[in-house]
């Protein structure tokens, strides 16, 4: 992956001892299993790496009052955006300020998980000889109870027939496998490796923002019954650009292959929320130019 | 492996039940029972295979409790050793009723385990598949002479074959571990970050790679060239958050030819809709 992480060289013993063993293992499901063999690639292992940090998504108090979790990270980092109250003094309890911004902190921490894992990942697959990873599935979860995350990342090692190692020993990753691998292979690219990353904005929300997500009926709202909360959608279009941004710093002059963009919104309450997004992709190179496909048959399936 | 290996049943059971026993040899008489699909009967077939009777293997383990270290990570080998051998005696019944079928091989082979109000501790680990047999009367049986066993789906043995590999025996690996909890001085020392907590981390790590490694060597018992179609499944059964089963699950396959026969892919265009 693109995000720069120090490799741990911390494996695990056992991890080395499964690879110096006899039988290969394989996370593919078969009929991707097929698929690489006719492709020419030799399974070697699976492999996985791991990360698990504490972690909280959100600080306790806005980043312009001090303190909280992440704090001593320092300041705001990139977009923030105060949100005023356009009614003037209403009440001590009324919002007359709110404020989006993005968490660095976060970000930062989510990165250095995903690519610890990452790289463990990949040290296990180079330990095993192994020219790329394929088949790779990421998944961030909370353990049960203990109020930590852990980062997986896991994929098969596979090794080209009477191919060459990659030049600075590193194996390359994609989250294809199997036919979706073969089809992007004949249409010329390669596989370098999965790009990924996060944003995360924090939104303290303003007396209009606090009034339309609790569906309250408020002259203060608005007087409309449907309206777009702003900054929400502020917070979420912002998240997904930042995501995008960073993906594509990573590609250098390559390309970005099957990207999937998901969004997370975690309500606070009175409109408060953390707004976390995630692009992952294949990161790909042109090698060849494309070669025309035979035409489709056109197929009717007796179902 | 490493430390804990399955401790074999001191003698191969003989204990079916003898609802089983009748069903069996009805079985003989030429009806079978499958919980195969359509589809996956047809391939099977296509590749030389029938089915020959739905089989199944189950027990019932008092799993028993083992003391742990509230600050220590560490594996409980007695819990392991307890889901290892339960495991092993459901699928040995199973292949025990397959083997009266004359099967070569057992394919769809689901592994569960089951907890029931009555027994506390004590979970049923079932097993249960639909046994095969060669049309062309040579034995694929594996190398310790049992038929073969395989979570593969119709399917996915149909494809398997075409790759030139056979099923040998679904093989597995478990670790039951215990994550240390954090103390006091550790948590405040990191209170207020985001940061790896080395020890959870070391502690999954080392327990999924035990499961694995173990699941690796039982293919290497059975002379397999591979596993493939690997699981990871994790489970804290009744233990608790801290405690975690790991357990690796795939088929082992062993290589018969070099020569992969599948159809190339073509693209199609559905006139379906």
């Amino acid at each position: 992956m693109a995000v720069p992480s120090e490799a741990p060289g911390d494996l695990p013993e056992a991890a080395v001892r499964r690879f110096a063993e006899g039988a290969f293992t394989s996370g593919l499901t078969v009929p991707d299993f097929a698929a690489c063999l006719q492709m020419g690639l030799e399974p070697v292992g699976f492999t996985q790496g791991y990360c698990v940090m504490q972690w909280q998504w959100y600080g306790s108090s806005p980043m312009g009052m001090g303190g909280g979790f992440g704090s001593q990270w320092g300041g705001i980092r990139g977009y923030s955006e105060t949100w005023n109250c356009p009614h003037g003094f209403v009440s001590g309890e009324h919002r007359s300020w709110g404020q989006n911004y993005e968490q660095a902190w976060v970000e930062d921490a989510w990165t250095t998980g995903f690519s610890t894992a990452y790289d463990r990942m990949v040290e296990e697959a180079a330990s095993g000889g192994a020219h790329g990873i394929v088949g790779v599935v990421d998944s961030v979860q909370p353990l049960s109870d203990m109020g930590v995350l852990e980062f997986r990342v896991q994929g098969t090692a596979v090794r080209v027939t009477d191919g060459v190692p990659p030049a600075d020993g590193r194996p390359w990753t994609t989250y294809l496998a199997g036919q979706r691998l073969t089809k992007l292979v004949e249409a010329g690219y390669a596989p370098v490796s999965i790009a990924a990353a996060v944003s995360s904005v924090r939104v303290w929300a303003n007396c209009v923002t606090h009034y339309l997500t609790e569906g309250s009926n408020s002259m203060f709202a608005s007087a409309t019954a449907g309206s777009e909360i702003t900054q929400t959608v502020t917070a979420q279009t912002v998240a997904r650009k930042i995501a995008t941004h960073r993906v594509r710093s990573q590609l250098g002059h390559d390309s970005l292959h099957g990207a999937a963009l998901s969004t997370v919104q975690r309500e606070l309450g009175e409109g408060d929320a953390e707004v976390e997004c995630v692009l992952r992709g294949n990161r790909v190179r042109r090698f060849k130019e494309f070669d025309p496909m035979p035409a489709p048959r056109p197929t009717v399936r007796m179902l | 492996m490493s430390d804990i290996q399955p401790v074999p049943p001191e003698e191969p059971p003989q204990d079916l039940p003898e609802g089983a026993s009748r069903r069996l040899a009805e079985l003989e008489h030429g009806l079978f029972t499958s919980d195969l699909s359509v589809n996956e009967f047809l391939l099977i077939k296509e590749v030389g295979f029938h089915p020959v009777g739905f089989v199944m293997g189950s027990s019932i383990y008092h799993t028993g409790i083992q003391t742990r270290k509230w600050g220590q990570s560490q594996e409980l080998t007695k819990l392991t050793e307890a889901m290892y051998n339960a495991r092993e005696l459901a699928m040995t019944r199973m292949e025990e009723e397959a083997l009266e079928l004359g099967a070569d091989g057992v394919v769809g082979v689901r592994l569960d385990v089951n907890y029931y109000e009555w027994g506390k501790d004590a979970a049923e680990f079932i097993a249960v598949g639909t046994a095969v047999k060669a049309e062309s009367g040579v034995s694929h049986r594996n190398k310790l002479g049992k038929p073969f066993t395989s979570d593969l789906s119709g399917q996915d043995f149909w494809t398997l074959m075409q790759t030139g590999h056979i099923p040998q025996g679904l093989v597995m690996g478990t670790c039951v571990y215990h994550i240390a909890h954090r103390g006091l001085g550790a948590t405040l020392g990191s209170a207020g970050q985001n940061v790896e907590l080395p020890n959870f981390t070391q502690a999954l790590y080392e327990a999924r790679e035990l499961a694995m490694t173990r699941m690796q060597d039982e293919a290497n018992e059975l002379g397999a060239s591979g596993i493939v179609g690997v699981r990871l499944e994790e489970k804290s059964h009744q233990w608790g958050s801290h405690t975690i089963e790991f357990l690796s699950l795939g088929t082992a396959v062993v290589k018969t030819s070099d020569e992969v026969t599948l159809p190339r892919p073509t693209t199609i265009i559905s006139l379906d809709n």
